[in-house]
């Protein structure tokens, strides 16, 4: 019988163990979901692989520090275009849609430091994630956001590879040895903007 | 399996599965709510039969969230659209509120016309006599203060009890 009572009294233990372990996992993670929502996520920020606090759909920010996904989709005139082209070019992947607000708002932005860091050799790539849109009104878009830049049309495969971006914009900044230096979700402020630019030029060597 | 420690296990089993429950199910469903963005609030309406009777759907966007009201200022945006599937009812004279102004604080910003906390579509129904499911969808497109999420239906199911 005490042997029993033993057993019982371990079980009931573990029990509330596993119950209070439960209670306390679940508020952690509704805490992270919240936090979540927190719009911008700096690149430059503690997140990493392992750190699940990004924004709900920045699955990207994976991606830090590994090669970038290679892909090759058609610009708005239907040309070709793919990543491996850029090779030994810093390069910006920007995930945008044409209903994508902050999206419009910083593309000017990238439009700017495209021109400015030319001489670096700096590449922007603009990749629409408008399903189901024409190249005309990708293109259309494009011109009215002021944009002369590479823009590519929607591959949800490519999208996948890059970890589904769900959430816009979201952006590589990619060396010039094809690793991704940092990854932003959402819309950064212009001096940040420059400041991962400028990182992502000197992270692959001159 | 000695009948009196029978029962205890099964008691010592439920909040097992209960622990499980929330380890691994609840904060799914959460998540899926949060992601959504917006949830319907109306689960009924209580009719007379056979007659036609303005109605309101109330909706809710999550909060530090907005959608493009019915009529944004920017062709390129994403109206909010209520689409119902009419069934056995006949539904007509759908009206949308006017959106709210909201400025996107993104470099020199930009001047939207938005739904955020709650909100209200107007239609007028007419229902037949009985229990009766309105369903249908809401389409909309949300965005926080810098960044946006793709276009969303949020499906609509309402009991319409008419008498």
């Amino acid at each position: 019988m005490g042997r029993r009572l033993a057993v019982l009294a371990t079980m009931t233990g573990l029990v509330a163990v596993l119950f209070w372990a439960g209670v306390h996992n679940l508020r952690h993670r509704r805490a992270l979901s919240e936090a979540n929502h927190i719009a911008l996520i700096p690149a430059a920020s503690t997140s990493s692989a392992s750190d699940n606090s990004g924004p709900p759909d920045a699955q990207g920010s994976n991606l830090r520090g590994m090669d970038a996904p290679a892909f090759t989709l058609s610009d708005i005139s239907g040309k070709k275009v793919s990543l491996s082209d850029f090779k030994g070019h810093p390069v910006v992947v920007n995930f945008w849609a044409t209903w994508c607000g902050p999206c419009k708002l910083e593309m000017p932005w990238f439009q700017e430091f495209s021109a400015k860091y030319k001489g670096q050799g700096l590449e922007v790539l603009g990749l629409s994630q408008d399903d189901g849109a024409s190249r005309d009104d990708v293109a259309s878009a494009a011109k009215k956001i002021g944009v002369t830049y590479a823009i590519l049309m929607p591959d949800e495969a490519v999208a996948k590879k890059y970890g589904g971006v769900d959430y816009l914009p979201e952006t590589f900044y990619i060396d010039r040895t094809g690793k991704v230096v940092e990854v932003t979700a959402g819309a950064p402020s212009k001096e940040q903007m420059e400041a991962l630019i400028q990182k992502t030029i000197a992270a692959g060597g001159a | 399996m000695n009948r009196s420690v029978f029962p205890l296990s099964i008691a010592l089993t439920l909040p097992l599965i209960a622990a499980a429950q929330i380890q691994f199910g609840s904060l799914d469903r959460t998540t899926e709510a949060k992601r959504q963005h917006v949830e319907l609030l109306t689960d009924s309406l209580q009719l007379t039969a056979n007659k036609p009777q303005d109605v309101e759907l109330r909706f809710r966007v999550e909060p530090g969230f907005h959608i493009n009201s019915h009529k944004p200022k920017d062709e390129l945006l994403i109206p909010t659209e209520l689409k119902l599937d009419s069934g056995s009812f006949q539904i007509a004279n759908e009206q949308y509120p006017a959106g709210s102004h909201f400025r996107l604080q993104v470099g020199g910003g930009e001047d939207l016309d938005v739904y955020q906390g709650e909100f209200r579509v107007a239609l007028r129904i007419d229902a037949p006599k009985g229990d009766t499911t309105l369903s249908g969808s809401l389409r909309y497109q949300a965005c926080d203060n810098a960044a946006c999420f793709p276009a969303r239906s949020l499906a609509i199911k309402v009991v319409v009890t008419a008498k």
